[in-house]
């Protein structure tokens, strides 16, 4: 009797040690393990926000992509239900690998190399990443042995139209280059995680989600540009690029009274869908990242100051030779001439180098540099633009443009011997385009978040008088008769509006700092000259059947008129002024 | 003798009797055997009422589970053909997108047979001015060539979307060609908008 209520009081206090050992001293861990067997941890993805055109058109998006990875120790047959519902049948390993390959386009036999190179893995990745429709195909097949993981990728729409502008990201979804990488912050999102307990069947148990931390998409980048007048450029550029034989060209319109770069066009130029087709050193954007000497168009500026200064007028008189000799430098004109009797506005509509430098003598050389630094040239542009360049307006270990020598000073009045970018030197015809008000580059609208929120958007200027508004109009004016009396002038009419423009054909140095023989040809102007509102600036380099302005002239016309008709601008109703050239 | 005789008649609960030990009566009062007789036999109906109770509790949380787990399997049916719709959306999406792309809209405008006219002409309003000379729009003097695509985008198939139309020239008579002049009727029209 005693020995049997022994063995139960025993037994009872068996049970009561494993109950508070399993209640209260393991509870924790148990439950913990619990909870992990059926909770299920998701990464919620912040998704990279949209780069769009000034109207919205969408130049980069981002889109989900699927990784096909495979078991191969599975690959086996399995039964897959009738499509007519009549029970199941059986699909072989080579069967479901033959329907796999002709979904993905791929030979079965690189697919069976993939899977058979270590049947004992569990893993072997078939594909990095195929579209929606593909994958809806594959999930289709309903093969067992398959997995797939969503990843997020971009696409552009608009492909290589500017391609240089948007820039693109790595296969890893890293910014690379472009409005991606200087704009990274903005378009960003960050991913998320949630645990939600799921049944036996992978059903979320209701009310047991958790979000443990907020998934926050990216803001989405608007551009200035507006994308079909920048496809119009790059196309006529693209055209009259590979007609001259040349190697490379630029397009730049800004928006006289803004400052905003409408387009920014450039051949040969990336496609960001398919980076590997385009040579590595065309991936950027050399509008801002490559700076040439800008030759003749350049003169442009030079008169400017001087009339702004007092020291010319368009109708200052200057006798020019073909070769003016000062101190130790010696100009040349690009043709032979005798002495010629033209006035500054001949001086431009000739593009003589002679007469430019002999009447920028009226002026000091520090203040025509005062000039080139409220144009703001020689450093960068108010955009940031990743890669941005500053150009040079002293060469390197120069302290002040009174150190440098004859032939550099006189140089510079006809744009040798210092550097702009594509985008400085249509900022600069900006100016003198918008009364002498400078107003600072613009690119990017602002970051757009989803709550409807912009920031980053740049603080509204009023610009910055660079010269006078009368010198600024006078320049216009003597810029028209390159248009309209100019060696180019037939290449340059557009019907019904006055158009400003100077040509340009620059030596380009050779690396070495001697001029090689090749050449970069320019064009830069704006229309209707009784007010301007647009500003076009092209560049060719390298051509070889054309070596002048006329090289880049079509481009200009064409782009020019393109603006005019998509802007709807009004023809000019004044007649042009006609300056005297000669006197 | 008498406190031995007194303390029992006080014990059966004789009060009168026993008037001397009043102050200890306090404190050894015995329970009123009256409260169990009062007690009444527990109705039934209290049970059933109680167990009912349960019964229904225990089955509206039976039923409620069962509705809630059904509800998280439509739910989870909805949200898997909600992101299949996603999916479709944005493969529908991407298309859409790369199609109306410049590339491909000139490509298959061109395809058409149709051609962007270089020779700009405008006409002034305010005076009905004609400024350009008006030519009919050729392929040569298109402003951008239509044999070349220098602007590539890898999204686009290379063969445009639209097959290019096949003239009629059995049925149609042979017309002559119209006049391209048009002639100014009425009024100028002034523009509506600002």
């Amino acid at each position: 009797m005693t020995i049997a209520v022994l063995i139960i009081v025993a037994v009872v206090s068996v049970f009561c040690v494993r109950l508070v050992d399993i209640q209260i001293v393991q509870a924790d861990s148990l439950n913990a393990t619990s909870l992990a067997s059926r909770s299920d941890s998701t990464v919620t993805l912040g998704t990279r926000g949209d780069i769009v055109d000034a109207n919205g058109v969408v130049l980069a998006t981002s889109i989900l992509r699927y990784a096909i990875e495979a078991d191969p120790s599975a690959v086996a047959e399995f039964d897959r239900p009738a499509a007519d519902g009549s029970g199941d049948v059986k699909v072989s390993a080579d069967q479901a690998i033959g329907e796999l390959a002709s979904v993905m386009g791929l030979d079965p036999a690189v697919i069976t190399a993939i899977v058979t190179a270590d049947p004992t893995s569990r893993y072997a990745q078939i594909s990095k990443s195929v579209d929606v429709s593909t994958y809806n195909a594959i999930r289709a097949l309903d093969i067992p042995w398959l997995y797939y993981k969503a990843d997020q990728s971009r696409t552009y729409p608009d492909g290589s139209v500017a391609g240089n502008l948007v820039g693109f990201v790595g296969a890893d979804g890293t910014a690379l280059a472009g409005t991606e990488l200087t704009q990274n912050a903005c378009l960003a999102g960050s991913d998320g995680s949630e645990v939600t307990e799921t049944g036996e069947d992978g059903v979320a148990i209701p009310g047991s989600t958790v979000t443990l931390k907020k998934a926050v998409d990216g803001g989405k980048v608007q551009l200035t540009i507006n994308s079909d007048l920048q496809y119009f450029a790059q196309e006529a550029l693209a055209q009259r690029v590979t007609e001259v034989g040349a190697e490379s060209g630029t397009v730049v319109v800004t928006e006289a009274k803004t400052g905003k770069i409408l387009t920014a066009a450039e051949y040969p130029t990336v496609d960001p869908n398919n980076i590997d087709a385009t040579d590595p050193a065309y991936r950027g954007a050399k509008v801002f990242s490559d700076p040439f000497e800008p030759g003749s168009t350049f003169k442009s500026i030079t008169a400017a100051s001087l009339i702004d200064a007092g020291a010319a007028t368009p109708a200052s008189q200057v006798l020019a030779p073909y070769e003016y000799k000062s101190g130790d430098a010696v100009i040349h004109d690009s043709f032979y001439h005798p002495d010629m009797r033209w006035t500054l506005t001949g001086v431009i509509e000739q593009s003589s180098n002679t007469g430019i430098s002999m009447l920028s003598n009226n002026m000091s050389v520090d203040q025509r540099w005062d000039y080139m630094n409220k144009f703001h040239l020689g450093k960068p542009t108010e955009v940031g633009f990743v890669g941005e360049d500053s150009g040079d307006i002293l060469p390197g270990g120069v302290s002040g443009p009174t150190q440098l020598d004859d032939q550099t000073i006189y140089n510079t009045t006809f744009g040798q011997g210092l550097t702009v970018t594509a985008v400085q030197m249509a900022s600069a015809y900006q100016a003198i385009a918008n009364n002498g008000v400078r107003m600072p580059v613009q690119l990017f609208e602002g970051c757009r978040h989803d709550d409807g929120t912009v920031t980053d958007a740049p603080a509204p200027s009023t610009g910055e008088q660079v010269i006078s508004p009368q010198a600024a109009q006078d320049t216009v004016h003597m810029m028209e008769s390159v248009a309209t009396t100019g060696y180019a002038a037939d290449a340059l009419k557009i019907p019904g509006y006055r158009v400003s423009a100077k040509t340009g054909t620059a030596e380009m140095s050779n690396g070495s700092g001697a001029y090689g023989g090749a050449y970069l040809t320019s064009m830069a102007g704006m229309a209707p000259s009784d007010d301007p509102q647009y500003v076009v600036s092209v560049t060719i380099r390298k051509p070889v059947t054309i070596t002048s302005g006329l090289a880049a002239a079509p481009v200009f016309q064409k782009v020019l008129s393109q603006v005019l008709k998509t802007y709807r601008v009004q023809p000019s109703t004044v007649p042009a002024p006609n300056l005297p050239t000669t006197y | 003798m008498t406190n031995l005789a007194t303390v029992p008649v006080s014990r059966l609960g004789s009060p009168a009797s026993a008037p001397a030990i009043e102050p200890r009566r306090r404190w050894l009062k015995p329970a009123p055997d009256s409260m169990p007789r009062q007690r009444r036999r527990p109705r039934i109906v209290y049970a059933a009422v109680a167990i009912g109770g349960i019964a229904i509790i225990a089955l509206a949380q039976l039923l409620l589970t069962i509705g809630l787990s059904d509800g998280a399997y439509q739910v989870s049916a909805q949200q898997s053909k909600l992101k299949d719709l996603l999916r479709t959306n944005q493969a529908l999406s991407e298309q859409l997108t790369a199609l109306s792309s410049p590339q491909n809209l000139v490509q298959n405008a061109q395809t058409l047979g149709m051609v962007a006219n270089g020779n700009t002409v405008y006409l002034r309003l305010s005076d009905g001015a004609v400024l350009g000379s008006p030519t009919p729009a050729s392929a040569a003097n298109a402003p951008i060539a239509a044999d070349q695509a220098l602007v590539p985008n890898s999204l686009l198939q290379p063969d445009p979307v639209v097959a290019a139309p096949v003239p009629d020239v059995s049925s149609a008579p042979p017309t002559a060609a119209p006049d391209p002049s048009v002639p100014w009727q009425g009024a100028l029209p002034s523009p509506q908008t600002h």
